[in-house]
């Protein structure tokens, strides 16, 4: 690109900033679609009803706030359901020896901070990709939940309940609370942070971040954990809400995630985007799976709506990419 | 005796944004002739295959082919009209049998549709015989030595009944009777008379050998066409070689101190063998030498990039070896990499990140916003960088990428420079405010080494040269006075400067 239009793009950028994020058409589209199920159905602007929203997406939310790092940075992780899963068993057979609520949650976390660290190691060990190292641990994690539970639901009746029935100020859910600081977490982290230039770096060119003295493998497994940490804190929201695990919590989770990831801005190579377009991504799932509920679809048809929002989002941010290209 | 024209290129020509790197060459193919295209690095060699294979399309001129005339091939033209290139980097499937890469894409089938794997073996078979390939058919081609895999894409383009077949650099890493057993391949395939060779090498000694004419390009215009014998290697270099002086920069010279950077006993198996050499105050150091001489791979070893067998640095009698560039950095040594793209930029983040990225290391685990902003405005304003700070990367044109990764070395507080291939890819204007950087750079204390393949540029540039051939530093010369010739010849290894 010659100086010329180096200087007309400077010209134009500030509009072209705001209309070129992918999180300005995530706000458009969310509006307009809360405003047409307001009108197909006027519940869904009671307030009860958008509180429910911000409950049902909170777990969701922790976990995509950490997969956002992860994506960003050019890695990933699919194992978070199985590892949730997992930890999830943990806590609930701790709690049910009677420990103490605060220490099996803190366990739980470790758990799946554990679990992300594994993941993290394998991939730089040996040099592949992590999309494959954590397909090949969904298997070790699940495995592990199944052969401690022997796959028996584990229940812990009220234990871990304040999280979910308590409400700030008599409104806010403080599940809801909790995604929030996660997702203002990993925003200072990413555009405060040394660290989260290590992570827009690693991603935009790991070579150039190694030659520039930036230890990737070290700071490859920060991130990992940074994920696992997120994941674990939503076991302990989502374990509160269920009041019981089974192997199979959070199964599917990590699709969503990554889902919620890419809508938001996040190109599956990495390298770029923001806390905040991974917020938008998960409320417009929660929209969309709020709307369709009260209009009782039946929720096969919505795994489909996700699904197809999920290849509307690629296409928007594809299509520009790879305009011109005849391979 | 030649045959039928096979090709024609009429006055034909190629600018990117304002700057010829083609002008106006003519060049023509005849049935059973190797034509050899010599030229420096950046004479436009690589920009006449492109055209021809349909990568590039020329801005003006006739290509004259099969009996028609175009004004630009696309790739699938290209190939249908039977012009196949065999490039430097080999595009045979390493996983794929001889055979099975032979047939690639006109597969042979069975009645029912699938591949006949056993005829193709045959086929191919006798293909390799009758060429004298001695390689089996079923083998996998990841299993070959680099001269066999030009062979089989060789014998692929003859299969294709291609029968205009260009060599780019096809001996640059093979071995002495490497080269030579595809030389005699290239002279069977030569003395059929059907095909003709576009035949492209560094080393003269080739060209003369099997070229039946030569063809000398020089800044993107054509010199000279010779046919053989009627030409000797040192008229062909100094065809290749001979500038203007408006090219050759007019740098100040600083004032040469004492010995400060001595790089000592540098080595790596099967690249680099044994370097040693110092640098003195206010000096530029220069490293000359072919593509492939080890150059690059010297300059990784210096910054830590890459494992050394053995080599130490010293600054000032102080041990500043680094095992990676982590320690170099925190050393105070720099490299400016050959591959700006590839190994500098982040080219997806703004330029404002692309600055400051060794200085946020440095500075501390919080990003000091105002800070960065501060600096990154007076590195803005300090190279004259048309851009904006928020700008991504990948937007700027060649020469404002530099400027900022050289303003990212100079926030780094870097006392050894390493530039390796500054000016690469960059426009005149952009090039003189490089060079006058550098030489700042010297007058202000920082020690200097560049590497360049522009002859031009090394020479007016560099106080001394060390120059490099087949990994070793073979002699260390002073700049002032010696000629483009004089210098190639050392890099070839013929004569005696």
């Amino acid at each position: 690109m010659d100086t010329q239009s180096g200087r007309a793009k400077k010209a134009g950028s500030a509009l072209g900033r705001l209309f070129g994020r992918q999180s300005f058409f995530l706000v458009a589209i969310i509006l307009i679609l809360a405003i047409a199920a307001g009108i197909i159905n006027p519940k869904f602007f009671v307030l009860r009803n958008l509180l429910n929203i911000l409950e049902q997406i909170s777990v969701l939310g922790l976990v995509a706030a950490g997969a956002t790092i992860l994506i960003i940075s050019g890695n990933f992780d699919i194992s978070v359901g199985a590892m949730i899963g997992l930890s999830a068993c943990v806590m609930a057979m701790l709690l049910k020896t009677g420990m103490n609520e605060l220490l099996a949650a803190l366990i739980g976390i470790l758990v799946c901070v554990a679990c992300s660290l594994l993941n993290g190691f394998l991939s730089i060990r040996l040099g592949a990709p992590s999309f494959i190292i954590s397909l090949a641990t969904i298997g070790v994690f699940h495995g592990a939940a199944l052969a401690a539970t022997e796959g028996v639901i584990q229940t812990i009746y009220e234990q871990f309940g304040a999280i979910s029935n308590t409400n700030l100020f008599n409104v806010f859910p403080l599940m809801f609370v909790i995604s929030i600081l996660g997702f203002v977490f990993v925003h200072v982290i990413l555009n405060n942070t040394r660290l989260g230039r290590r992570v827009f770096a690693i991603g935009a060119n790991r070579k150039a971040a190694f030659l520039s003295g930036i230890g990737v493998k070290q700071n490859t497994l920060v991130f990992f954990a940074l994920s696992g940490l997120l994941a674990g804190v939503a076991t302990v929201v989502l374990l509160s809400r269920l009041g019981a695990a089974l192997p199979t919590t959070g199964a599917g989770l990590e699709l969503k995630a990554i889902g919620a990831v890419v809508i938001g801005g996040v190109p599956i190579t990495g390298g770029t985007g923001n806390a905040l377009g991974t917020f938008l991504g998960v409320l417009l799932i929660g929209v969309i799976s709020n709307m369709l509920n009260l209009s009782r679809v039946n929720p096969y048809y919505q795994e489909i709506a996700y699904g197809a929002l999920v290849v509307l989002s690629v296409a928007v941010s594809y299509l520009r990419i790879n305009a011109g290209r005849k391979y | 005796m030649p045959g039928d024209k096979l090709l024609d290129l009429v006055e034909v020509s190629k600018e990117y944004s304002g700057t010829k790197v083609l002008d106006a060459v003519s060049f023509s193919l005849h049935a059973g002739e190797v034509h050899c295209l010599v030229g420096e690095n950046g004479a436009g060699k690589s920009t006449l295959i492109k055209i021809l294979s349909g990568a590039v399309q020329p801005n003006g001129g006739q290509i004259r082919l099969a009996g028609r005339v175009y004004s630009h091939l696309e790739p699938k033209d290209s190939l249908r009209l039977g012009i196949a290139t065999i490039y430097q980097d080999i595009d045979l499937i390493e996983t794929l049998s001889v055979a099975d890469n032979i047939y690639l894409g006109d597969e042979l089938r069975t009645p029912l549709g699938f591949v006949d794997r056993q005829r193709q073996i045959r086929t191919a078979t006798q293909l390799l015989e009758r060429l004298r390939i001695r390689v089996g058919a079923a083998v996998l081609v990841g299993e070959l030595s680099p001269a066999q895999k030009q062979m089989i894409q060789l014998a692929k383009a003859l299969h294709r009944e291609s029968r205009i077949i260009i060599m780019d650099e096809p001996t640059s890493s093979l071995g002495h009777e490497e080269a030579r057993a595809l030389m005699e391949l290239v002279g069977g395939v030569i003395a059929g008379g059907v095909v003709g060779i576009i035949y492209i090498s560094h080393f003269l000694d080739e060209v003369f050998q099997i070229g039946d004419r030569i063809t000398v390009l020089k800044d993107g215009r054509m010199v000279a066409t010779h046919a053989k014998g009627e030409v000797d290697p040192s008229q062909v270099i100094r065809e290749m070689v001979g500038r203007e002086a408006s090219l050759f920069y007019n740098r100040e010279k600083v004032r040469i101190g004492e010995p400060a950077l001595q790089v000592s006993h540098f080595s790596r198996a099967g690249a680099v063998k044994d370097v040693s050499f110092e640098v003195r105050e206010g000096e530029i150091f220069g490293i000359g030498g072919l593509v492939g001489s080890g150059r690059t791979e010297l300059a990784n070893l210096l910054f830590g990039a890459d494992p050394a067998d053995g080599g130490r640095l010293y600054l000032h009698g102080q041990d500043i070896t680094a095992g990676s560039p982590h320690r170099a950095i925190a050393n105070g040594i720099s490299m400016i990499a050959e591959n700006r793209q590839e190994d500098g930029l982040f080219l997806i983040r703004p330029v404002k990140e692309n600055m400051v990225v060794l200085h946020t290391e440095k500075a501390g685990p919080l990003v000091g916003r105002k800070r960065e902003n501060a600096l990154v405005r007076g590195m803005v304003k300090r190279f004259g960088i048309v851009a904006s700070p928020s700008q991504e990367a990948r937007e700027l044109s060649g020469g404002n990428q530099q400027k900022v990764i050289m303003s990212r070395w100079l926030l780094s507080e870097a006392r050894v420079f390493i530039f390796d291939e500054p000016t690469k890819g960059i426009d005149i204007g952009a090039k003189q405010e490089i060079y006058r950087f550098m030489t700042e750079l010297a007058g202000s204390g920082k020690l200097i080494i560049m590497i360049s393949s522009d002859m031009p540029e090394l020479l007016s540039m560099s106080d001394r040269i060390g120059v490099m051939r087949n990994g070793e530093m073979v002699k260390v010369i002073d700049a002032q006075g010696v000629s483009e010739a004089e210098l190639l010849e050392m890099f070839l290894g013929i004569a005696a400067a």
